[in-house]
């Protein structure tokens, strides 16, 4: 492997001159470009509460960048990963991002960011024209949105209209089935959250039209504390509740709603239980939640799928997340990408990924298409469950149909106005 | 106690009045000669990472300077000075996402809704004293911040404005052009930083100084102590707002992050890093606390901890900021060479 | 907004002492935070910015005290004697550096310790976050008390926040060592002079404080998830609290803390999505008309 520079200001004191900084980190940039490996630079949340997130992603990208590197790396070249955190500040994101690119001779960028980080590095990508895939960031606006639409940024991660419409249509059916009429939501307030919810109950209504939503609450991002909201939610007395809470909040939550014996009282929605960061650290985990699938290995019940989650397991000591998978995607797919354009040059990577399906072990029939008109990835498999205390924790799941999921998003994006 | 003898130091220089006319000149001078070479660098390097932190220096530097208009000259502790910051930052994307209008007129515009905001904002909080008004402005800022992530159908919330910001040609500037960002920058830095230090060493900069040694004192000889600390709080926030503004041509969107308290304490930190008593002491700081985080941070993911015993370092070590300590060690040796 | 519901609430008396107790319980482990906070404030006039972290401290000790164990009295004195010793020691060597100094250097080595805990944390514990679980004890059904629900795991949490509300009071206003404390808060210089070690007036003090914090980490472990940097928006809740109540009041953190567990409870029925701005426009409400926080005295 030949490295073209060292870390350079590390053996400068911190207190050094301006210039004598300004020399070091001008130097690589004369440098690069000759470079035979090329480098991907991964801007993503390392601190912090949401820590969990970068870690988890880093595991699997250097999972499969090890795999792709045996194999002969990107068109003939070592995969070098560059991975910064952000400390998910997005001034931070696009910071970072810009110096990945600029001072470190990143040629491609994994974006690892979550929320607004991955905004600000979209804008990077615009500014810069570097080729970007957002691995983690759920908001559909982020792709759906033309105005948002540039040639060279894809997402591989979820989005958040596909998990509306087929949690929505899983749980209009058990709502119908059992006469659950008054639903209650609980979701946290941003973004994420907000449309979400929004979306799902707009399917669920859909789906089943005699649903009523008669609570709504908003808990900030890592409330601490969710007792007035488990209470007003008790006091509304509704038949089901819808939440798209997720890691250390949802448990939070469920810890806290637990002691009110919440779940007895109405059936629980919760999109984001199924993923093993949640699942396994809950301690009292009640029966019978309904949920999406995060990241589980049974899921889809295929022999590569649970290969891929003990390897992970095997290497890194815990089990995927969320988003294990959907960075782990990226990968795939820009080593695909790349066979495709034999080449790894950033332009002809993006030409080649638009509208690429590869095989891929979390492909709702084994394989995942980057589509072509809006750069997001469809076709992974998706689907819900009800969730049990221990291993394999939803036994079984009723796999979302990616015909439906079609029809409705687009008639969701004409009346967003984005098509 | 650095801090007090300093201005203690400047009021008794005998005759100033005199002396400030060829400080202004000299000021004039070093500042056209820092932008010349400031301006001048694309010339000599291609890095457009060291551009990059050029730009940053200038938002951080002009907002944590203002702060030390409050904090060092006024003796106003703000904890709360970020939401100019972030406030710059938003009104001027909303105005040029909505408005689509020259980018001159945004920036008057969005000075002149500062200038508002921190005028209501200012008469309330500046009657308040020392940790208290550290308080009420930290309280502000955070309901601010509350404002812009609840009002998401105009500030678009957590998501912050997203889509870029426009950046239309004006008077043959580009600012989506890297290096005319870079110069524009350069230019409000120094611009900003030269009257920033006409501010302070005025006649009002004098009377801040008095009212941050003895507010009574000041009182006594006729000064209104209420409107004099109003202007100065009015006149920092324009200052903090321009920052805000370079950032979010840097980043070309506008964050809740930008008017998080966080950006009021590592305005704080800064000053206190470079030293309050100097008027470089906070862009120093900036240049130090921006260096170290961009190193820290790419070398472990446990930055916390090198930052933080960094910070001991000066805060149990040092006892004081850069700047400062340099220039007592200075005035040190020279009173030992007088006395020899 | 949505005030029929909080109408609705209002004349209902089951809504009402479900959300007056859920407003309690809210408050309860607030005031156990702020009253560390207050007390440190008052005695040694230093903010102690990194009280967040004595919080989380307490979560975690208890936690791994508990897997141990599996004792949850054990749990609870592991995360209170625990952060004690780290107060102890915290305010020996570090703060002690400070006193007299500007309140921005204090700040800057709280601050520090804030940065260095958080990735202390993580070290030990992992970046993910953690949960202690609910000791078999306290998993049972909740109490119903004039058509409101109370868990008695709550019913725990406020009993011992109120006992230790108590014994502050009463301790700090009646014991010798109340009085030694209060006059080293009003005149160091004379309690050293009748040779009392102020020193330890202050250490002790301190550790009493971040036992406080960090009891109040240990109990809210079996029903809040542990992260790094968790105690931050305690710290800031707590916070608002003592500047509400006023600095250095025991009376002013108690009552600044339940007002705003009943800002919380009822806010988030009238105005879900704006509940947090609620706290702070009250913060700068009570700031303006009375500086010193409701019960803070003009000298302090």
């Amino acid at each position: 492997m030949t490295r073209t520079r060292r870390p350079g200001i590390s053996r400068r004191s911190t207190l050094a001159l301006m210039g004598a900084g300004a020399m070091t980190v001008a130097a690589p940039w004369v440098a690069r470009a000759q470079a035979k490996t090329i480098k991907i630079g991964m801007p993503t949340i390392l601190s912090g509460r949401v820590a969990q997130l970068g870690t988890s992603s880093r595991n699997a990208v250097m999972l499969e960048v090890e795999k792709v590197n045996a194999a002969g790396g990107l068109a003939g070249r070592q995969i070098e990963m560059v991975i910064r955190d952000s400390k998910g500040q997005p001034q931070e994101a696009a910071r970072v991002a810009r110096e990945l690119v600029n001072t470190d001779g990143c040629e491609l960028l994994i974006d690892a960011e979550a929320s607004s980080g991955a905004f600000a590095v979209h804008e990077v990508a615009r500014d810069l024209g570097v080729f970007c895939i957002h691995t983690n960031s759920e908001t559909s606006a982020l792709t759906a949105d033309p105005k948002q639409h540039i040639p060279n940024a894809f997402r591989t991660a979820r989005q958040g209209v596909h998990d509306s419409i087929v949690g929505g249509s899983y749980a209009a059916a058990i709502a119908k089935a059992k006469g659950l009429k008054k639903w209650a939501t609980c979701s946290p307030d941003y973004a994420y959250g907000r449309d979400t919810t929004a979306e799902f109950t707009l399917y669920l209504k859909r789906f089943a039209p005699d649903v009523e939503i008669i609570s709504e609450s908003w808990p900030k991002l890592f409330q601490p504390d969710y007792t007035e909201v488990v209470t007003k939610i008790l006091q509304a007395k509704p038949q089901a509740l819808y939440s798209c809470l997720w890691g250390g909040d949802l448990t939070s939550y469920i810890d806290q709603a637990n002691i009110y014996a919440m779940f007895g009282q109405m059936e629980v929605f919760a999109v984001n239980m199924a993923d093993y960061t949640a699942l396994t650290v809950v301690k009292n985990l009640p029966k019978g939640i309904h949920s999406g699938n995060r990241y589980i290995k049974t899921f889809p019940g295929t022999p590569e799928n649970a290969a891929w989650g003990d390897a992970y397991k095997a290497k890194y000591n815990e089990y995927p997340t969320n988003w294990s998978w959907e960075n782990a995607t990226a990968v795939m797919l820009m080593a695909e990408a790349a066979k495709k354009a034999n080449s790894a040059d950033g332009k002809k990577l993006a030409e080649a990924l638009a509208g690429l399906t590869i095989k891929c072990p979390f492909g709702a029939d084994g394989t995942v298409t980057m589509r072509a008109e809006d750069h997001t990835l469809v076709g992974y498999a998706i689907g819900w469950g009800t969730t049990i205390p221990q291993e394999p924790y939803v036994p079984e799941v009723k796999a979302g149909d990616w015909k439906t999921i079609f029809e409705l998003e687009a008639e969701w994006k004409k009346s967003k106005g984005y098509t | 106690m650095t801090e007090l003898e300093a201005g203690r130091a400047e009021t008794l220089v005998p005759g100033r009045g005199v002396t400030t006319v060829w400080e202004r000149y000299r000021d004039i001078l070093i500042a056209l000669i820092a932008f010349a070479v400031l301006a001048s660098l694309p010339l000599f390097t291609g890095s457009k990472a060291l551009l990059d932190f050029v730009i940053r220096c200038s938002a951080y530097g002009l907002f944590a300077t203002s702060l030390n208009l409050l904090v060092g000259y006024t003796g106003l502790t703000s904890f709360g000075h970020g939401m100019f910051f972030g406030l710059g930052a938003y009104s001027f994307g909303l105005i040029m996402q909505r408005l689509g209008v020259p980018i001159p007129i945004a920036f008057v515009a969005t000075l002149a809704i500062t200038a508002v905001v921190a005028a209501v904002i200012g008469a309330i909080c500046v009657r308040l004293k020392e940790i208290y008004f550290a308080f009420v402005t930290l309280a502000f800022q955070m309901l601010i911040h509350s404002t812009i992530l609840s009002w998401a159908s105009f500030t678009g919330g957590d998501q912050g404005l997203r889509g870029g910001i426009p950046r239309p040609v004006f008077l043959g500037v580009d600012l989506s052009n890297h290096i005319h960002l870079y110069v524009a920058s350069c230019a409000l830095l120094i611009l900003g930083l030269l009257a920033m230090r006409q501010i302070a060493q005025s006649p009002f900069g004098y009377t801040l100084r008095m009212i941050r040694d003895n507010a009574a004192r000041a009182s006594f000889l006729g000064i209104d102590v209420w409107r004099a600390k109003l202007t100065i709080f009015v006149l920092a926030a324009l200052f903090a707002s321009m920052g805000g503004m370079v950032m979010a041509l840097f980043v070309s969107g506008a964050y809740p992050e930008f008017a998080y308290w966080t950006i009021s304490g590592e305005g704080i930190f800064i000053n206190m890093l470079g030293g309050v008593s100097t008027f470089l002491g906070p862009m120093v700081g900036t240049v130090l606390l921006l260096l170290l985080n961009d190193t820290v941070t790419r070398f472990t993911e446990y930055h916390g901890i090198v930052l933080g015993i960094v910070i001991l370092f000066f805060a149990l070590g040092l006892r004081k900021g850069l700047l400062d300590f340099v220039a007592e060690w200075f005035a040190h040796r020279r009173e030992a060479g007088e006395g020899r | 907004m949505d005030l029929d519901a909080l109408a609705g609430c209002l004349s209902s008396s089951a809504c009402l002492v479900t959300q007056t107790t859920s407003g309690l319980i809210i408050g309860m482990l607030l005031f156990l935070v702020a009253v560390g906070l207050t007390l440190i404030f008052g005695v040694l006039k230093v903010v102690n910015f990194s009280h967040g972290a004595f919080y989380m401290f307490g979560a975690y000790f208890a936690m791994t005290a508990y897997q141990l164990t599996g004792s949850f009295a054990l749990a609870m004195l592991c995360g209170a004697a625990g952060t004690a010793i780290l107060g102890l020691i915290f305010e020996r060597v570090f703060m002690s550096r400070v006193y007299g100094a500007d309140v921005l250097m204090q700040l800057l080595v709280c601050y520090a310790f804030v940065l260095i805990f958080d990735d202390v944390v993580r070290i030990i514990w992992g970046p993910e976050f953690r949960s202690m679980g609910m000791p078999a004890a306290f998993q049972v059904m909740p109490l119903f008390i004039a058509g409101g629900v109370v868990p008695p795991y709550y019913l725990l949490l406020i009993g011992v926040a109120l006992a230790a509300a108590v014994v502050l009071g009463i301790g700090l206003s009646r014991s010798r060592i109340g009085k030694v404390i209060r006059a080293a808060a009003h005149n160091p210089g004379m309690v050293s002079a009748l040779g009392i070690n102020t020193g330890l007036i202050y250490g002790g003090v301190f550790a009493l404080g971040g036992m406080l914090a960090g009891l109040a980490g240990a109990l809210a472990a079996p029903v809040r998830s542990l992260t790094p940097g968790m105690g931050f928006s305690v710290l800031i809740e707590s916070f608002i609290v003592t500047v509400i109540g006023g600095m250095g009041s025991i009376l002013g953190a108690l009552i600044g803390a339940l007002l705003l567990g009943l800002i919380r409870s009822f806010g988030s029925l009238g105005f879900p999505l704006f509940t947090e701005g609620l706290m702070y426009l009250f913060m700068v409400i009570v700031l303006v008309s009375k500086p010193t926080g409701l019960f803070g005295k003009e000298a302090a």
